[in-house]
């Protein structure tokens, strides 16, 4: 209030004024991040540097003592020097505000800048000076060039892999495939994004409750951050591949599931190579058991009458040519040498199966009809000990097999029961066939015959040579046989009994696993 | 000498005896083609008619040789001495050769089939054996 009544035009105070506010404008610049500098323009068209804050020392490393009454073209290095010189002219010539972005390497390193210029104009309009400010991009440059460098790190990344790699935006339920996925699987994506049923429509049926709803799950319902999973995927030419998928799953801070990304890896060629090592040592372990029980029978079933025709030589030069004694073991003699001979035609027998095994087709086989034919071999024997046999296996059931092994069990487990019946009843037998939930078939005989001790019998019954009961001819060779048929055909068997009940053989068969998939 | 003969094959039990005989082994031989008759029967009369030898065949149904031989363990102590157990096989397995030395009442391991050499050193053992006692 006071210094309103004092003159305005007192020189002394105009010029502290002035004094004052010149120096709040230094300090001002001095403090601001922003660049900023005042040009003259001269008589000759140069401009010369008539203050720059200590910013723009700092953003370029000139000091501002080499700065300030020097011309432009003394400070700022060429190729900036002439385009600066083009927009100083523009803003001199239009007298307005001009504006660009410049690179520019300084002793403090490559500095990127918005640049303006405002021109500052007498009262005959001519412009004296200019008003320059720097805005300094450096750093946003740097973090813009980052990340298209990690971009193009991402994309290659993407060629190189042979991954289906995709990202699933959780809230929108769409998935961003990389080229993986068409060159894996063979589709071709009219969009990219797809819906996520894209992916999940092509999960095996099998697998989809497992993969699909448990991939929900994993984001819907748990914190987890990993999801990985093996299925079968089908590609677009229908055929199933197996894949490995693993994701990661990217959680907001609720712990909610924003994103996931991921990856399917085609291993049906690494699982083909594991099942086909698994047959190997299938084989190898059925080889290896093999090789042990002729071991087995070379020792006992092979030296046995061999021991016998051995001894019967000896003991027939010391025998009475005309006793008894001497024609019996002279056709005990024989007949030593005739089982020899059958244990050698078994063991060849065997083995021609297990060769002609290799190159065997399956074909669906209907049990029943082939059950019926075995039987009409077997129907005098089972008449003469006044036996009966039901057989109840659905006419329409087909069984994946063959024909010859089919008929080589039925032979066998029949004629087994018909020879090992209790003296006690007569002989009952009856043959099932049930179809489980899960496609697998089961065939049981079964009999009420003299039954054996399965504890002491153990897992020696289905081996070859190995008999159970006294008093009958046997030669421990069927059960073995059926057991090689019907492992030869994916087939299990077990096989119940108890003394002076009967016996129950139960055979098992997988469903075909081609029989399940859609087309 | 009562001699038991257990083989559940006829035919080597024909020639297992026939040989016993026409070398005079015994006079008293009983045969048995299961394991188990052999056993019964044993255990009823081994008070009174204990056999002096047994030929025992290992390859057997239902009962084996070995299984005989564990059945016979709870009567070891009143027929050591008594009772001579010979293991008579087709098998060459060395494996057996070895386990039947674990049981005290085998007395030896003879590969079929049995010769005149073998039935007149057994029996010479055995007689030896009897007078020592």
């Amino acid at each position: 209030m006071e210094n309103s009544t004092k003159p305005v035009a007192n020189p002394a105070l105009l010029h502290a004024s002035l004094k004052e506010r010149e120096h709040l404008l230094s300090v001002i610049f001095d403090a601001i991040a922003e660049v900023v500098f005042v040009l003259s323009v001269e008589e000759d068209g140069r401009y010369r540097f008539v203050f720059a804050n200590n910013a723009f020392a700092k953003t370029t490393g000139l000091p501002l003592e080499k700065v300030a009454g020097r011309y432009v073209d003394e400070v700022i290095p060429e190729p900036s020097l002439s385009l600066v010189l083009t927009k100083y002219r523009q803003a001199v010539v239009t007298r307005e505000q001009v504006a660009w972005q410049e690179t520019s390497d300084y002793p403090n390193g490559q500095v990127v800048g918005e640049v303006s210029v405002v021109p500052i104009c007498d009262e005959t309009n001519r412009c004296r000076q200019l008003v320059g400010v720097v805005h300094d991009l450096t750093k946003e440059k740097q973090v813009e060039e980052d990340l298209r460098r990690s971009n193009a790190r991402f994309t290659y990344a993407l060629k190189a892999t042979t991954d289906a790699i995709y990202e699933w935006n959780v809230a929108d339920d769409t998935l961003y495939w990389g080229e993986g996925f068409e060159d894996l699987f063979g589709y071709r994506l009219a969009h990219n994004p797809t819906s996520f049923a894209k992916w999940a429509d092509y999960v095996h049926p099998a697998d989809s409750q497992r993969v699909v709803a448990g991939l929900r799950r994993a984001a819907y319902e748990t914190a987890a951050l990993f999801w990985q999973e093996e299925y079968r995927f089908r590609r677009a030419d229908g055929v199933w591949a197996m894949v490995f998928d693993r994701g990661y799953i990217l959680r907001n801070d609720e712990g909610q599931a924003v994103r996931m990304i991921g990856a399917m890896q085609d291993i049906s060629a690494r699982k083909m190579a594991e099942a086909q090592q698994q047959q190997l040592t299938e084989r190898l372990v059925r080889q290896n058991s093999d090789l042990r029980q002729f071991t087995y029978i070379v020792s006992h079933n092979l030296r046995a009458p061999l021991a016998n025709a051995l001894g019967f030589t000896d003991l027939l030069p010391r025998l009475d040519k005309n006793s008894e004694n001497f024609e019996t073991s002279l056709n005990y003699l024989r007949a030593s040498l005739q089982q020899l001979d059958q244990v050698l035609v078994d063991i060849n027998g065997i083995l021609s199966l297990r060769d002609t095994q290799d190159g065997y087709r399956p074909e669906p086989v209907a049990v029943a009809e082939v059950c019926e034919q075995a039987l009409m071999g077997l129907q005098e024997a089972l008449q003469a000990c006044g036996g009966e046999l039901q057989n109840a296996i659905p006419a329409e059931l087909r069984v994946s097999g063959s024909r010859a092994y089919f008929h080589s069990i039925f032979h066998n487990l029949i004629s087994n029961a018909i020879k090992y019946r209790s003296d006690a009843r007569p002989l009952r037998i009856t043959i099932e066939a049930t179809v489980e939930a899960n496609g697998e078939k089961r065939l049981i005989i079964g009999d009420n015959g003299s039954g054996f001790d399965l504890e002491k019998a153990g897992d020696e019954i289905f081996q070859l040579y190995r008999r159970f009961h006294v008093g009958h001819a046997g030669r421990g060779i069927g059960l073995h046989l059926v057991k090689t048929h019907v492992e030869a055909m994916e087939g299990q068997i077990t096989v119940r009994s108890r003394m002076d009940e009967g016996t129950h053989f139960t055979l098992y068969f997988r469903p075909c696993p081609d029989e399940n998939l859609p087309n | 000498m009562k001699t038991y003969l257990i083989d559940d094959d006829s035919l080597a039990i024909y020639l297992t005896e026939q040989l016993l005989r026409t070398e005079g082994f015994s006079n008293s031989i009983c045969t048995f083609q299961s394991a188990e008759k052999a056993l019964q029967t044993l255990v009823a009369e081994k008070q009174t008619a204990v056999p002096e030898v047994v030929f025992l065949d290992l390859n057997m149904p239902t009962m084996n040789g070995w299984q005989f031989l564990d059945a016979l363990t709870p009567y070891a102590e009143e027929l050591r001495g008594n009772c001579h157990i010979y293991i008579l096989t087709s098998s060459l397995a060395l494996a057996d050769l070895e386990k039947s030395k674990h049981y005290d009442l085998v007395a030896g391991l003879i590969h079929k089939p049995l010769d005149g050499e073998e039935i007149r050193a057994i029996h010479s053992q055995l007689v030896d054996g009897l007078d020592a006692e």
